[in-house]
């Protein structure tokens, strides 16, 4: 979001932003100016000016019960969109409660604009009532932060940390502002940015990387989330569609290859599927699109994809060569980096090859248990769901079913804390999503662990009378650690065990929510169907077997072509 | 290996404070450090050490939004940046 002279003008001139107000009023009007319809936060001592500039403001509010929700929904309304994501809070606590939501934006590179209140200037460094170092607090977990010193520097920084936020790699960026300078007269400043720094591809690297591709006769795209950051969804797809390149995707890069496309491997890694992990063990040429060579996806780093060069692509010249040198890398905006490579046709052999791996490991749906069984109930959501409907996870043996099991035509519609692997990300980002796309299905699938996390927000829910459905995936565990616990800790299952689990659906109903719990197999086709079908708010409450676990899993410090398909006796 | 770098930041105490941290955070520990304010920047010499490539500081250090430039003046052994 680059803001030009013309349009910083047009702002000054058209609006009532040449004139003095305070700078809490500034700060609403200049959301405004920049299409900010909506923001999430939580009121308190320290931010009352800005609040009180709200009131009857164009920016609707959305009052969520915790900070940490106000941040993971303001999450969920950029990641579904690409507009702008904001949340408030107040002082020291308010802004400490902010602080997981910004670290997850961090982690997964999201434009997220935060702003806190804080004690007054000449207050500030006396340890003063709800005074918390929210500046040196912000260093580890925002791509950039600003405590406002002078009111009048307020409209520059504001406009800065608005750029900076959405623009080159994307990420959360907070503006700790003070009391003081809330109420203090201040004029509109328009920021004139210094000459936008956009990486220019090296013509040298496209020229190798050009006849790796010529040369190859087992490539791989591996698919990141810097698809979705930069919007390359159709840039992506016209590559995969001229070369027939078979594809991985990162969790977060999930919807980016859509699911019509012939040659989508699903995700690597961990929990990838064995088609995906296998391919990309065996490929000669490994093109990384806006990835970062998680430990997630690349298990033992010095076995994974070791018969390959590798190709990268990425905004972000600190990511190239950070975990695994590269024969040719692309530094620039995927909109102009992935034209650049040639098309030529992936050897039939090679494809015949995957094709052949992806039958022999299709996922199966055929449990012979009576039991509900959370990969068909996932999937069947999957096919019963509008197809443009919004999943937003939460952390855990559910999210990674969802990853396996769901498909999605774009990465706006699967939303899941990636790099952070916040618990209690699901309900509140999905009351984000809900508010920015009022019109679509959107729901949160969790665990039994994950949802009390954030519960609080079934109050936000009705009180703005939002559709949001909720499945609970319940196995009165805290699934993914038990699993770990019966894999590599002896069976030993130390504080996972959840069967003190209050009643979801009484609790649901407390706050006007309609719900049912399924136990059987059979009940799943009617309960999936009575949830889509449901006009409000909605939570299907499944009880799966605690033993369950996630399958394939490349344990730690294996190779990923070592998955595990079933626990050892 | 050690490595001197010489990094010009913005004049403001956070802008020192934020690249400090990303040189703790990433590996490498402060061995010397000087640093002098002239007009709106501050210019900072450094010696770091550490066994992880030094590439892999500059390049973070260089995308922090307060730090103008990174130089490294002296490379013990030979890696590129």
């Amino acid at each position: 979001m680059f803001l030009d002279c013309k349009f910083l003008v047009s702002i000054f001139l058209s609006t009532g932003l040449g004139l003095r107000m305070t700078g809490a009023e500034l700060l609403i009007e200049l959301l405004a100016k920049h299409g900010v319809k909506d923001v999430f936060g939580y009121p308190g001592g320290a931010i009352m000016p800005i609040y009180d500039a709200l009131y009857g403001a164009p920016v609707k509010h959305y009052l969520t019960r915790h900070e940490q929700a106000a941040g993971f929904s303001a999450i969920g309304y950029t990641r579904s969109t690409g507009k702008l994501g904001v949340c408030f809070a107040t002082s020291g606590p308010g802004a400490t409660n902010l602080v997981t939501a910004i670290a997850d934006a961090m982690m997964d590179s999201i434009p997220l604009l935060a702003i806190t209140g804080q004690v007054p200037t000449a207050a500030i460094g006396s340890d003063a009532f709800q005074e918390v170092d929210v500046l040196g607090v912000s260093l580890a977990i925002t791509k950039h932060s600003y405590l406002v010193e002078r009111a009048e520097d307020l409209a520059e920084i504001l406009q800065e940390a608005i750029h900076v936020a959405t623009s080159g790699r994307p990420g959360p960026v907070l503006v700790d502002i003070p009391k003081d300078i809330q109420l203090a007269q201040v004029n509109f400043k328009p920021w004139l940015a210094a000459e936008d720094y956009q990486p220019t591809v090296d013509l040298n690297e496209v020229a190798k990387a050009n006849v790796l591709l010529q040369k190859a006769k087992m490539p791989v795209a591996y698919v990141g989330g810097g698809v979705h950051a930069a919007d390359a969804q159709d840039k992506l797809m016209a590559f995969l569609n001229e070369t027939s390149m078979p594809a991985v995707s990162t969790l977060k890069a999930l919807g980016s290859v859509v699911p019509e496309y012939e040659y989508d491997l699903g995700m690597l890694g961990m929990h990838g599927g064995q088609a995906a992990n296998f391919a990309v063990q065996e490929c000669d040429l490994l093109i990384c699109i806006g990835a970062r060579f998680d430990d997630r996806v690349t298990g033992n780093l010095s076995k994974f994809a070791s018969n390959a060069k590798i190709i990268h692509l990425d905004i972000d010249a600190a990511e190239v060569g950070k975990r695994k040198p590269v024969e040719a890398s692309l530094i620039a905006d995927l909109h102009d980096s992935l034209p650049l490579l040639t098309h030529p046709e992936t050897d039939s052999a090679w494809l015949q090859h995957v094709k052949e791996m992806m039958v022999k490991h299709a996922w199966r749906y055929d449990y012979p248990g009576e039991k509900v069984f959370a990969p068909y109930l996932l999937n069947k959501l999957s096919r019963t769901m509008p197809s443009n409907g919004v999943v937003c996870c939460d952390v855990g043996q559910h999210q990674m079913w969802v990853a396996q099991h769901m498909k999605f035509n774009s990465p706006r519609n699967h939303l899941s804390s990636g790099g952070a692997g916040t618990m209690g990300f699901g309900l509140p980002a999905a009351i984000g999503v809900q508010v920015a796309r009022p019109d679509d299905f959107v729901i949160t699938v969790s665990g039994d662990g994950s949802i009390m996390m954030n519960i609080q927000e079934l109050a936000t829910i009705r009180r703005n009378n939002l559709p949001v459905k909720i499945l609970v995936i319940d196995n009165q565990r805290l699934g993914m650690v038990r699993q770990w616990q019966q894999m590599f800790f002896e069976e030993r299952y130390s504080e996972t065990i959840l069967s003190d689990n209050p009643d979801f659906v009484a609790l649901a109903a407390v706050f006007g929510i309609k719900g049912q719990t399924i136990t059987k197999a059979s009940e799943v086709d009617d309960a999936v169907q009575a949830l889509v079908d449901s006009k409000g708010p909605y939570i299907l409450h499944a009880c799966i077997d605690e033993q369950e676990n996630v399958w394939p899993l490349v344990p730690p410090g294996a190779a990923n072509d070592q998955m595990v398909t079933k626990v050892k006796k | 290996m050690k490595h001197q770098l010489k990094v010009e930041v913005k004049n403001q105490s956070v802008a020192v404070e934020r690249f400090l941290r990303v040189v703790r955070h990433r590996g490498f520990s402060l061995l010397q450090l000087q640093l002098e304010a002239v007009d709106e920047k501050y210019f900072v010499n450094m010696t770091v050490d550490s066994d992880r490539p030094i590439h892999l500081l500059t390049l973070q250090l260089a995308k922090l939004i307060d730090v103008y430039q990174v130089e490294l003046l002296e490379l013990q052994h030979q890696q590129a940046i």
